[in-house]
């Protein structure tokens, strides 16, 4: 959204963090991608962007979603995309994170898209490359395309960000996703709630932007405009970190009984995969003011404004 | 031979000097302090530098025998002389452990033939240090160990701890132990928060220390013990501690130079040279280990000098060891201190010359008649850059990289023979 009489131009040469943008910035990417995506809507094919370049998707985890989002963001701009089984070959060879960065460097890429278990890995990365560097979820750190998404699909939904009641609830102490959307809605002038059990809502969540982070899930859920479940780790269940599914379900599980509590035009989002009946109802995931399928949509329009932006942008 | 020091400014905690005058040492003992008018074979103009009796690090990790591509006694020893150390204690936890006589006289004789320095084992508290079978602590303290540690790795079982804790005391030796809970505390790499959380790595609790070091103290009283608390991190570690010393608990402390410098803010974009452990906590906790400092509650600043070569550094946060190159800066910390009139340059001192030489019975860490010659000359207000690929140590990792520092060490001289100098 242009400011009349200001010059602004998006300077950076990564994407690694949410805090690495200004409000413009996310502004100026929400507009691009909100291009992109009626332009597929319309059965439109983008300008070739990426005509001639290499785009590299280091996935040192597993993410068929996120990977394949990249991808089919990159080949739509026309671009050259290597997938790198990285965590098959080098890793287990002994190869640390920086000599891989330093060998794909070598082959001269235009733009790598890198996902990490280890939270700060792909800075590191990021310090040794000439080219652009895309943070495509590092450990419990951040997630930046997916906040992205999340605050497009939310501005597509409710025609704003300002001053809307969003309500995050479930694993935040172990989501980069609660991190990098609770960054980019407060940026845009959301009220953020984070809601969770004790054991998985850590302090601090205040320097994030959250305007509050509560245990009790009812009332987080009052009057919200927009309501994301996260995704439980469900290996974390069971003794360490909660008793069971069922006490969790029962206390933080989103029902249609307690979606009445929440606006009545309220928004419902998850960035998946989802565990039905552990986070949320089938139902309400299905239902109408779910807009899961839409976030997935909105997924590749953004990685399509970010690589535009981003791709040939060399040291 | 008879050398003399003139023109220097004297600087001892322990005799109380802090005044322009000369030293006299012949034969690696020193003969005559203050205003000294005798002749010498060899005179050393000080140029109103200070003199202060080399410093005594109670706390150097090397990779001797072991792991010696981190570090031998030999480049840590270069490392020390450099930062003014003269004397240091070597902790246990190589490979193999220093857990018994031969060990222990491998340490001692290795320092004699291969290091700069004044080299002491500590010897292991449990036998390989897994915390199951006490260790030769009588006979390692006979040849010349001069204290017993579990290293890292705390024991976790309070009824050996017990038991290990009775029976140094009967032997008159001293308990080092690094407070920590072993269920709270492993599981991190940074302190844990706010700000770890934001950086979304998993934290390494206060109370972690605070629960291993009430076990320790209480255990320590229960049996009588001398307790050497190694490297305290928090505020409230000093009021634990301060309590057991009113309670008559025979109880030392020491603090790592690079905790009076650095809060956990200072790890900044995952910055491998600052993780440590204990990590780097709160500012509230770092002003309170300065005023401790500063009140005279702790009486060692040991560098915890831990080197890692970089394959253990260049990694992610969460995958780089523990460890930092400490021995060139632990002077530098302390005149930082100094500088900023927080504390007196002989209270700055003290704990890391007078104050360790009681802890471990040496005679140097002073300048009196009859204590060996180990000094420094050293230009407290001398600025300079703490570069990595300048230091000394074999591994170049340390959390002063790329920092402006205050101090530096002119020569330093070990019984008598320079062995450094700038």
């Amino acid at each position: 959204m242009a400011i009349p009489g200001y010059s602004y131009e998006f300077e950076h040469r990564h994407l690694l963090s949410i805090e690495d943008l200004s409000r413009l910035d996310i502004e100026h990417i929400l507009d691009l991608s909100e291009e992109f995506a009626e332009a597929t809507r319309a059965g439109r094919r983008p300008e070739p962007h990426l005509k001639n370049m290499t785009v590299i998707n280091l996935f040192f985890e597993n993410s068929t979603r996120t990977m394949s989002s990249f991808e089919i963001a990159a080949k739509r701009l026309g671009a050259d995309v290597v997938s790198m089984p990285v965590a098959q070959s080098s890793v287990k060879k002994g190869e640390t994170l920086i000599d891989t960065a330093m060998t794909l460097n070598a082959m001269a890429p235009d733009a790598i898209v890198i996902r990490h278990s280890a939270s700060g890995g792909v800075k590191l990365l990021s310090r040794k490359v000439d080219c652009a560097v895309i943070n495509a979820g590092d450990g419990t750190h951040q997630h930046p395309t997916q906040g992205l998404l999340d605050t497009l699909t939310i501005r597509r939904a409710k025609g704003r960000i300002e001053g809307l009641k969003v309500t995050i609830c479930g694993d935040i102490l172990h989501s980069r996703v609660a991190r990098s959307t609770t960054m980019a809605l407060h940026l845009l002038g959301a009220q953020v709630t984070l809601c969770g059990p004790a054991t998985l809502l850590p302090s601090g969540t205040e320097t994030w932007g959250a305007a509050q982070a509560v245990h009790d899930f009812d009332k987080a859920i009052e009057g919200a405009d927009v309501v994301m479940m996260l995704r439980l780790q469900l290996e974390r269940m069971n003794g360490a970190y909660l008793p069971s599914q069922r006490e969790y379900f029962r206390n933080f599980g989103l029902t249609a009984e307690r979606l009445e509590k929440a606006a009545a035009d309220a928004t419902v989002m998850h960035p998946g995969p989802m565990n039905r009946g552990v986070e949320i109802e089938s139902a309400i995931a299905d239902g109408e003011r779910s807009v899961i399928t839409e976030q997935v949509e909105m997924g590749v329009a953004v990685r399509e404004a970010v690589l535009k932006l981003l791709s040939g942008r060399r040291r | 031979m008879k050398t003399l020091i003139t023109n220097a400014h004297l600087a001892c905690p322990a005799s109380g000097w802090d005044e322009a005058g000369s030293l006299l040492f012949e034969d690696g003992v020193i003969t005559a302090v203050g205003a000294v008018n005798e002749t010498a074979d060899e005179t050393i103009d000080a140029g109103g530098l200070c003199l202060a009796p080399g410093l005594i690090d109670l706390r150097v990790k090397t990779g001797e025998p072991g792991a010696e591509q981190k570090e031998t006694l030999a480049t840590a020893s270069r490392a020390a002389v450099a930062g003014g150390v003269t004397s240091m204690v070597v902790m246990p936890d190589t490979d193999p452990v220093i857990d018994d006589v031969a060990l222990v006289q491998f340490i001692t004789n290795r320092g004699k033939e291969t290091a700069k320095a004044r080299i002491y084992p500590a010897g292991a508290l449990t036998k390989g240090l897994k915390g199951n079978a006490m260790a030769e602590i009588a006979m390692m303290s006979g040849s010349g160990a001069v204290f017993f540690t579990n290293g890292d790795l705390p024991v976790e079982n309070p009824s050996m701890l017990r038991r290990t804790m009775g029976y140094a005391a009967s032997c008159n030796a001293i308990v080092s132990s690094r407070p920590n809970d072993h269920a709270l505390g492993t599981s991190g790499v940074m302190n844990a928060g706010a700000q770890a959380a934001r950086m979304g790595l998993p934290g390494l609790p206060r109370e972690a220390e605070w629960i291993g070091l009430g076990r320790d103290l209480l255990l320590a009283e229960a049996t009588g013990c001398t307790l050497l608390v190694d490297q305290v991190s928090t505020a409230r570690s000093i009021d634990m501690i301060r309590a057991a010393r009113d309670r008559g608990v025979k109880v030392y402390v020491s603090v790592a130079a690079h905790h009076l410098f650095f809060n956990e803010l200072d790890v900044g974009d995952y910055l491998t040279y600052c993780k440590v452990n204990p990590p780097f906590r709160v500012e509230e906790d770092r002003q309170a280990l300065i005023q401790a400092l500063v009140d005279g509650e702790i009486d060692a600043v040991v560098s915890a000098h831990d080197p890692q070569p970089p394959e253990e550094k260049r990694l992610p946060f969460g995958e780089a060891s523990f460890g930092a190159a400490g021995l060139e800066t632990v002077l530098s910390a302390l005149l930082a201190l100094v500088q900023d009139e927080r504390i007196d340059l002989l209270d700055a001192l003290k704990p890391v010359t007078s104050s360790p030489a009681d802890i471990i019975g040496v005679p140097q860490g002073r300048l009196v008649v009859g204590a060996p010659a180990d000094l420094i000359l050293f230009d407290a207000d001398k600025p300079w850059l703490c570069e990595r690929e300048n230091l000394r140590s074999r591994s170049l990792n340390s959390p002063f990289d790329g920092r402006r520092m205050v101090g530096r060490v002119e020569r330093t001289i070990i019984a008598g023979e320079t062995v450094f100098e700038f």
